[in-house]
């Protein structure tokens, strides 16, 4: 689908001026949609996805063939005395496509899904607010100045609260979404002070007119990197991600895994890459060591997950990790002007921002459509869902092998261009230390890799594969065919992209390359794909004949699981999830500060103990050693002091109003 | 042309032939006479007549894994230089190091997902300690390449090993390879195939359920990722020797070939002296790979 549209992106004439007409377009479906959904609070029609893909569409072709422009909303429709206005390069163009695409396979998903929700949900609000997430990420990523900027971007901080909230009867959720509120509030202070501050530097909101470099730019640059770090759920910034994902409707998660954390994305890589907004020379390396602490510790985690959907929470810290590793080598690049390795780290970013949409939108539905049918998320409790959802155990499974990054998926694809990033650092880098963490640079995400293959691994093995684990799991079903269609194109693309690279790379090209540079990203990819695959299936073809031949002399017989002649296996007996990571926790125990507790009973114990219990406990050690004492720090200030501030006497309140008066006045004599 | 029959006929021979030659070497250690040098053959002939028997808890994965399993090994032979014989000038690309060693990903991902398709706990323990030798490995190998590869700027293999590199980076990348190639491979230290214990068993643990044909593809891939692993080792010790690059290509594949049975002669030998580790003592005996390709990252780095 992506490919087509790519295709003719390629070939057809762009219609100049086009974007702002598709656009509104799709803007005005969604905004039928909001009202709709407003009005029929509790229905779940056939109209709201009907539009959710139409206004997708429109924006697909926006993203596609739109054309490049920007626009500005006329006079009486400003905010203060900034402008709306909205730009279309092919850097938002880039990222309009990737909301565009969980647009549409959203509308093929959520209807079937939300139904399951119908007793406990208002769905008209949740396809409202579902709409409104995609309007107000239009706006962040189209957004022309830091006002603009601002209001989508809180539009979509509030859509997406709504959301997580959506199922609010359960106390769960309430304290999630109250955590993602809090999260969702301290990033936007840090933005608000960046740009303040920018604004005071420059004495523009436009973004375009912000040329700041040097030492001058890195304070605004860091308060503004806090800020889109905290929604992108880079390290240390991450706690709300493995909060707030698992309480939202499976769809709403895979939204926000999947594209709204990667408008933080955008933003970073259109203020401090891209547009030159806001250089200083330290950001490349400071993007690059939090992205690279942030992979590992979000891959770490997952393994010890097993919840499903907060195991791929974690997971989307350490793929927003790898994206960050990807801007990081870009800004050095950058500095260190080598195009080389500056239009490498930018592709790999963006590509990886596509590609980890495309799975952990895949992977989600998977979460979604096993909580639909069994209403469980702990995976210990699941099991031979592969012969009871065998299409979406195909998904699930793809989706794994993606974001494991193995070939021929895109998520190899994205990684293997970092890699390319970190080898030319290797062999361009100014001095022997860089060369060296370069290659050191290499090895971490070769281990980050290794963690994630374990990761899935298990997911796949535990939750899917052997026996079911629970009566529930016993009896699911497979999700309903408009469903699968949309797990289905999802694998169709993540699949495609791998192998049609160098294809994906035209466009990302025009993106990366300052103009004037050689075209150099269109070489880089060396990997004959194609002839590959058809030498791959030619194989498989050959061994799958000579099976078969031998089959018909020699049938395969059916039995038993060796059970060592100790009678039937029970599901009880089979590995589970938290045995299967104890080899890895025992290696990393100390981030996990992982302690497992063994209790030996009876008279006898060493020979003859009447019961054996084991318990492995780990720490989520930034949560409990930095988190909770800061807030219960903050907590205790709030409570000693400024709960004297709003005592409730009227007359405090009186004072406090001529007290900011006289300062106001004293302000404006001193003028 | 001539290129792709001598790497075809490589990989249907030299693998299996290696093994017989590792299997009657060990056998000479021990004092025994031990089974004649075709065995594996034999074997390999015998396992593909039998009928096999699958789980009844098992699905598509464990019957697909092994095949794709071998497609993934041929795949990576034919692409690799394992023999010191270089491929077309379009499919170099092919063998990027970090394409193969993510394609053998992928082959290791099936056959652990297949281990936990029968339901087996063992399936489950080998599987999981796969995962964890594997994550540990890979980051040796790939801070060795890249060291490696640094010397010519070029990431494919082809390209790495038909240039002359520098001595040093060359012994210790060889030796950090061989290192983790006995634990990719599930031999001793690491692993005892031929135990008769399913609990201490890795690699074993994983297949106990497969027979038959099955066993069969798994046995030849299995086979032919050892080839891989020591042919790459041998050629990047032959490398210490600066004319190595430029050799006629009769010398040049005769030495390739002789240094990989050498070198399956010499992990034969080194298997009948070692014992096997304690699971425990697994990373500490990886941490010398990642030690070794550690130090040849900084030699390469401060040449640079």
């Amino acid at each position: 689908m992506f490919l087509n549209e790519l295709v003719l992106s390629m070939s057809l004439p762009e219609i100049p001026g086009g974007f702002a007409v598709w656009c509104d377009t799709a803007l005005f479906v969604w905004l039928a949609v909001v009202l709709v959904g407003v009005l029929a609070r509790r229905a779940n029609g056939v109209v709201f996805p009907v539009l959710t893909a139409l206004g997708s569409l429109f924006l697909l072709i926006t993203a596609t063939v739109g054309g490049n422009g920007d626009c500005t909303i006329p006079l009486p429709y400003y905010l203060g005395n900034a402008p709306l206005t909205f730009v279309f390069d092919p850097l938002s163009r880039w990222f309009l496509a990737i909301i565009a695409i969980i647009g549409c396979t959203t509308a093929f998903f959520a209807p079937g899904y939300l139904e399951h929700l119908r007793q406990r949900v208002a769905l008209g609000f949740v396809w409202a607010g579902i709409a409104l997430l995609f309007i107000s990420m239009v706006g962040v990523v189209l957004a022309g100045n830091a006002i603009a900027f601002l209001v989508a971007w809180e539009l979509m901080a509030l859509s997406s609260f709504a959301l997580v909230a959506s199922d609010h009867t359960q106390q769960t959720v309430r304290r999630a979404a109250l955590i993602y509120l809090g999260a969702t509030r301290i990033g936007t202070a840090f933005l608000m002070a960046g740009f303040l501050w920018a604004h005071q530097l420059t004495g523009s909101w436009t973004f375009a007119d912000w040329g700041l470099s040097g030492a001058v730019a890195l304070g605004p640059a860091l308060l503004i990197l806090v800020g889109l770090a905290t929604k992108a759920g880079s390290w240390p910034f991450h706690l709300w991600l493995p909060i707030a994902h698992p309480a939202a409707p499976a769809p709403v998660s895979a939204i926000m895994s999947g594209v709204m954390i990667k408008t933080a994305i955008y933003a970073m890589v259109r203020l401090y890459v891209v547009g030159d907004h806001l250089t200083a020379p330290a950001l490349g390396p400071i993007i690059l060591i939090f992205g690279a602490i942030s992979a590992l510790w979000g891959v770490l985690f997952a393994l010890l997950q097993n919840d499903l959907k907060r195991l791929l929470a974690y997971s989307s810290i350490e793929n927003i990790g790898i994206i960050l590793m990807g801007i990081g080598i870009a800004l050095i690049g950058k500095q260190q002007h080598l195009p080389y390795l500056a239009q490498i780290g930018l592709a790999a970013a963006l590509f990886h921002s596509l590609n980890h949409a495309l799975f952990k939108s895949l992977l989600f539905y998977g979460a979604g459509a096993i909580d639909m049918r069994t209403h469980l998320r702990d995976i210990e409790q699941l099991g031979g869902l592969i012969h009871r959802m065998p299409w979406t155990t195909a998904s699930f499974v793809a989706g794994c092998a993606a974001i494991c990054a193995l070939p021929p998926m895109n998520g190899f694809a994205s990684e293997w261009l970092l890699y390319q990033g970190f080898f030319a650092l290797a062999l361009h880098g100014p001095l022997a230390g860089v060369r060296l963490a370069a290659l050191l640079l290499m090895g971490w995400l070769a281990l980050i890799g290794g963690l994630a293959i374990a990761c899935f691994v298990k997911v796949v093995g535990v939750a899917f594969l052997g026996a079911p684990r629970s009566k529930a799991a016993e009896h699911a079903t497979e999700i309903p065919k408009t469903m699968l269609i949309a797990q289905g194109a999802l694998v169709v693309c993540c699949i495609g992209l791998g192998i049609a690279v160098p294809t994906l790379l035209l466009p990302l090209d025009q993106l990366v390359r300052v103009s004037g540079e050689p075209q150099l990203l269109a070489s880089a990819w060396s990997i004959p794909m194609p002839a590959l695959v058809a030498l791959a299936v030619g194989t498989l073809s050959v061994l799958t004949l000579a099976l078969a031949h031998l089959a018909r002399r020699q049938p395969a017989r059916r039995f038993i699981t060796w059970e060592c002649g100790f009678g039937t296996l029970g599901p009880r007996t089979q590995y589970t999830a938290t045995s299967f990571a104890q080899p890895i926790s025992r290696l990393f125990s100390l981030v996990y500060r992982y302690v497992v507790d063994i209790t030996v009973k009876g008279r006898n114990r060493h020979h003859f103990p009447s019961g054996v219990s084991a318990d492995a406990t780990h720490e989520p050690y930034l949560e409990t050693r930095v988190y909770t004492p800061l807030a219960r720090a903050i907590l205790r200030v709030a409570g000693s002091l400024l709960l004297r501030l709003q005592a409730g006497s009227i007359h405090q309140y009186l004072l406090y109003m001529a007290a900011v008066l006289a300062l106001l006045l004293w302000l404006g004599v001193r003028q | 042309m001539s290129c792709w029959l001598l790497q075809l006929i490589n990989i249907c021979i030299i693998p299996l032939l290696l093994m017989g030659v590792i299997r009657k070497t060990k056998a000479l250690l021990q004092t025994r006479y031990g089974a004649p040098v075709l065995q594996p053959f034999y074997d390999l002939a015998k396992l593909l007549r039998k009928s096999e028997t699958i789980s009844g808890t098992a699905s598509w994965v464990f019957i697909w894994s092994p095949r794709v399993g071998l497609m993934i090994a041929v795949l990576t032979a034919v692409c690799v230089p394992w023999a010191g014989l270089v491929l077309p000038e379009g499919w170099r690309g092919a063998s990027n190091f970090l394409f193969v060693l993510y394609l053998l990903a992928l082959g290791k991902f099936l056959t652990m997902l297949a281990a936990m398709d029968t339901g087996s706990a063992f399936g489950g323990l080998g599987a999981s300690r796969e995962a964890t030798i594997s994550l540990l490995v890979e980051p040796a190998l790939v801070i060795g390449l890249g060291a490696f590869a640094l010397q010519t700027g070029q990431m494919d293999l082809t390209a790495m090993y038909a240039a002359p590199a520098s001595p040093i980076v060359a012994a210790l990348v060889g030796c950090a390879l061989i290192i983790a190639a006995l634990a990719e491979l599930s031999r001793m230290p690491v692993d005892d195939p031929t135990t008769h214990l399913e609990l201490t068993m890795v690699h074993e643990a994983m297949i106990l359920e497969n027979s038959g044909r099955n066993l069969a593809l798994i046995e030849y891939a299995g086979a032919l990722r050892a080839c891989l692993y020591f042919g790459l080792a041998a050629q990047t010790l032959l490398h210490v020797w600066p004319g190595f690059a430029t050799l006629a290509f009769g010398w040049h594949y005769a030495l390739s070939l002789g240094a990989l049975f050498l070198l399956g002669i010499a992990v034969a030998v080194a298997e009948g002296i070692l014992v096997k580790l304690k699971w425990r003592a697994v990373p500490n005996y990886l941490a010398f790979a990642t030690a070794l390709s550690l130090l040849a990252a900084l030699v390469a780095a401060a040449q640079g």
